[in-house]
C-alpha cells in the first residue's frame, strides 16, 4: 500500500516535470492507440518493477503537437519515420545508447540505416506497414492491380480510401510516376486533374477504421493501412490485399527518447524488452503489421506470416516518407479544394 | 411576460452589487476569464501569427491567413456549412416545436415522462449514438432490412456517407434543442389566451400565428441559436455519416489543428466563425426586440 502509493506520488511528480530519485520506477510512454498490447507493459512492468504511464495520440502530428508543447515528461515516444526524421534534425531526440540496448540484432537488415535515421542513433523500429489495394473478391471479379484498376468507373460509390491527404497524393503522384517526396506546386497541379477525377468515385474517407465499411458491405474496394487489411484477411479470405503495380511505400513506426527525458534508463530498459522476439510476437499477435524483428518473425505461425496484409509480396523497391514541412499546406489546400468541389 | 412593469430604480434589487455580490460571482468571472476571455485572446493573436517547419507559431505578424480565409474554396465551404445548419434549423423548428407545444399542452405527470423521454438519449455518449446511426442507415443495415422484408423497396437505398445520412445526423443531434426551449415557453402560455383569440373570432391559423406563435416567439429564437450556432461547426457527424467526403468549415478548422498543423490559419477560420456567431446572435436578439414592441 505504501509502495503503492509511492509510486502514485512519484507519477504525479514525474508529470509535473520535477525530479525526484523516487521517480526511477516509472516510465511514461506516449504511444499510437491501438498499438502496444496491454499484456506487453504488464510483463514489462512485473520483471523490471517499472510502472507505466500510457498515454496515447491518434496521429503522428497530435504527437508532435503534444510533445513540443513541453509538459508531460516523455520517456518513450513511438513517432512515425517522416516525423522522427524532423524531431532529430531539430534535436529533439536523446542519442541511444547502444551499451545499455540488447537485441538490435534482431532488427532485419531492410529496415537499419533507413532515411530517417541513417546511422540508427536515435530510433529503433517498432513496426511497420505499407499502404495497399484491398478487393473484396467476392464482389469485384476482375483483377485489380494498381490504380488505375482501382479507380475505374465501374467502382464509383464501391471505394474506401484512408482519409489522409498525403496518401492519396501519394498514389497520384505514383500513379504519373512522380516522386512521392518532392512536394512541389508543379507536381500537386500534375495531380490535381487525376485526383479530380478519382474523388468522385469515393464512397467514405475514413482512416480509423477502413475496414468497417469493407466489412459490412457498403464498399467493395479500398485503399487502406496493411494492417487493416490483415485483419480483414483474417476475417473472411474473400478480402485480398496487394500493392499498386504504380509504386508503393512502407511507413516505419519508431520507438525514441526525447532529449528532455526524465527516465532515460527506464526508456532504454523498455527498448529492450520489446526487442526480445517473444515480446514482439505478442505484439505482431494483437497487431498484424509487418514485424521488422526478424527473431520474432521465426516464432510467428505459418497463417500469419502468409498474411498478404501484413508480408505483402512484392517485386517493388518500396519508399519512405521524407520531411516535407510547410509544403505540407500545399497537400492540405489540394485534397480540401477537391473534396469540395466533389461534394457540390 | 414584457408586459411585466420595470423595477422602479428606487427597488432594493437595483442596488449595486456590494462586495458580497462580487464576492458570490467570482467564481463565475473567474471561470469566463480563464476559459472564454483568455482562449479567445490566444485564438486572436495566433491568427496573426505564421507557423514554422514543424508547425510551431512563429510569432511574427501577418495578414496572410485572413487572405486564406477569404479564398472562395473556404468562403465556398462555409457557404456550405451554413446551408446545412439552415436546413437543419428549419427541420427541427417544424418537428419539434409542435413536440414542444404538445408537451407543455399535458397533464403534470405525462408532461415529465414525456420531458424525460427527450432527454434520455443525453445518458449515452454522442459518438455511441452516432455509431447507431451507421448501423441502422447502412447498405445492409436495419432500416433497408426492414424496408426490403416489408416489400417498400427492391434494392438497398444508398443512405449512409450521402448528404441526406448527414442531415439525418444532424437533425436527430440537435432536435431535443429546439424542443426545450420552445416547451419552456409554450409551457408558460396562458391559454385563456388563446380562448380569447377563439372567442374573437380568429381561426386555428389566425389564432396560431397572432397568438400562440408571438408568445412562444421567445422560446424559438432561443432554439434556432442553440440549433443553428453548433451546427455549423459540426464535425464528427460529417466526418462519420457523411464519409468525410463533403467538408464542412468544423472539418476544415480541426484539420488545420491536427493533420495540417497550420494552428494560425485554423485560428483565422475560428475567429471568422466567432464573429459569425456574434453576429447571428446579435440579429436574433435584433430581430426579437423589434418584435415585442
Amino acid at each position: 500500500m505504501k509502495k503503492s502509493c509511492c509510486l502514485i506520488l512519484a507519477g504525479v511528480l514525474a508529470l509535473a516535470g520535477c525530479k525526484s530519485k523516487e521517480d526511477a520506477k516509472v516510465l511514461n510512454l506516449f504511444a499510437w492507440s491501438e498499438y502496444i498490447p496491454q499484456t506487453v507493459l504488464d510483463g514489462f512492468t512485473a520483471e523490471t518493477g517499472i510502472k507505466v504511464n500510457y498515454e496515447t495520440f491518434s496521429s503522428g502530428e497530435e504527437m508532435l503537437a503534444k510533445l513540443l508543447a513541453g509538459g508531460v515528461g516523455y520517456d518513450i515516444i513511438q513517432p512515425p519515420d517522416y516525423i522522427a526524421e524532423v524531431l532529430i534534425k531539430e534535436g529533439e531526440l536523446l542519442p541511444l545508447d547502444t551499451a545499455k540496448l540488447s537485441g538490435l540484432d534482431n532488427i532485419l537488415p531492410e529496415f537499419r540505416g533507413m532515411p530517417h535515421d541513417p546511422q540508427d542513433a536515435y530510433t529503433v523500429p517498432y513496426m511497420t506497414g505499407s499502404v495497399g489495394i484491398v478487393v473484396n473478391t467476392e464482389r469485384v471479379t476482375t483483377p485489380v492491380k494498381g490504380f488505375k484498376d482501382l479507380f475505374k468507373p465501374e467502382h464509383s460509390g464501391r471505394i474506401v480510401v484512408v482519409d489522409d491527404g498525403r496518401e492519396l497524393v501519394v498514389a497520384a503522384l505514383y500513379t504519373l510516376g512522380l516522386g512521392i517526396n518532392d512536394i512541389t506546386p508543379e507536381n500537386i497541379a500534375a495531380a490535381r486533374p487525376l485526383l479530380a477525377s478519382w474523388f468522385p468515385m469515393i464512397k467514405l474517407f475514413d482512416s480509423d477504421s477502413p475496414k468497417t465499411a469493407l466489412l459490412n458491405g457498403d464498399v467493395d474496394l479500398g485503399y487502406v493501412w496493411g494492417g487493416e487489411a490483415a485483419i480483414l484477411w483474417d476475417e473472411d479470405k474473400k478480402f485480398q490485399y496487394i500493392l499498386p503495380e504504380e509504386g508503393a511505400h512502407i511507413f516505419v513506426d519508431v520507438v525514441a527518447i526525447p532529449a528532455k527525458a526524465p527516465h532515460p534508463d527506464a526508456a532504454h530498459a523498455f527498448i529492450s524488452y520489446l526487442l526480445r522476439p517473444e515480446v514482439s510476437k505478442l505484439i505482431s499477435d494483437e497487431f498484424p503489421y509487418t514485424n521488422p524483428n526478424g527473431a520474432a518473425r521465426k516464432l510467428l505461425t505459418e497463417d500469419q506470416l502468409a498474411n498478404p496484409g501484413s508480408y505483402p509480396k512484392t517485386e517493388l523497391a518500396l519508399d519512405t516518407f521524407r520531411h516535407i514541412g510547410e509544403s505540407g499546406a500545399l497537400i492540405d489546400e489540394l485534397v480540401t479544394d477537391l473534396k469540395n468541389t466533389s461534394g457540390q | 411576460m414584457q408586459t411585466i412593469g420595470l423595477p422602479g430604480t428606487a427597488a432594493p434589487h437595483a442596488r449595486k452589487p456590494g462586495l458580497w455580490g462580487w464576492l458570490l460571482l467570482a467564481p463565475m468571472v473567474l471561470w469566463l476569464l480563464l476559459f472564454v476571455v483568455v482562449p479567445t485572446g490566444i485564438l486572436a493573436v495566433y491568427s496573426f501569427c505564421q507557423r514554422d517547419d514543424l508547425g510551431r507559431v512563429v510569432f511574427s505578424f501577418t495578414w496572410d491567413n485572413y487572405v486564406r480565409v477569404f479564398d472562395p474554396i473556404y468562403l465556398n465551404i462555409l457557404g456550405r456549412s451554413v446551408a446545412y445548419a439552415g436546413l437543419t434549423t428549419i427541420i427541427c423548428v417544424a418537428v419539434g416545436y409542435p413536440v414542444g407545444w404538445y408537451i407543455a399542452r399535458r397533464p403534470a405527470g405525462l408532461r415529465n415522462l414525456l420531458l424525460l423521454l427527450v432527454m434520455i438519449p443525453f445518458w449515452t455518449s454522442f459518438l455511441i449514438r452516432t455509431y447507431a446511426w451507421i448501423a441502422i442507415l447502412k447498405n445492409e443495415g436495419l432500416l433497408n432490412g426492414l424496408l426490403l422484408s416489408a416489400g417498400a423497396i427492391t434494392a438497398p437505398l444508398e443512405l449512409l456517407y450521402t448528404p441526406v445520412a448527414v442531415v439525418i445526423g444532424l437533425v436527430y443531434a440537435y432536435l431535443p434543442f429546439m424542443i426545450l426551449p420552445v416547451y419552456g415557453s409554450a409551457e408558460k402560455v396562458d391559454n385563456a389566451l388563446v380562448e380569447a383569440a377563439h372567442d374573437l373570432g380568429a381561426g386555428p391559423v389566425r389564432a396560431f400565428s397572432e397568438v400562440i406563435i408571438p408568445l412562444t416567439l421567445p422560446g424559438i429564437a432561443a432554439g434556432v441559436l442553440l440549433v443553428f450556432v453548433p451546427a455549423i461547426g459540426m464535425f464528427a457527424i460529417t466526418d462519420l455519416m457523411g464519409g468525410a467526403r463533403v467538408p464542412m468549415i468544423g472539418n476544415v478548422i480541426q484539420n488545420q489543428f491536427f493533420k495540417a498543423r497550420n494552428w494560425p490559419f485554423g485560428a483565422a477560420l475560428g475567429v471568422v466563425f466567432t464573429l459569425m456567431f456574434v453576429f447571428t446572435y446579435l440579429a436574433v436578439q435584433w430581430h426579437g426586440r423589434r418584435s415585442q414592441r
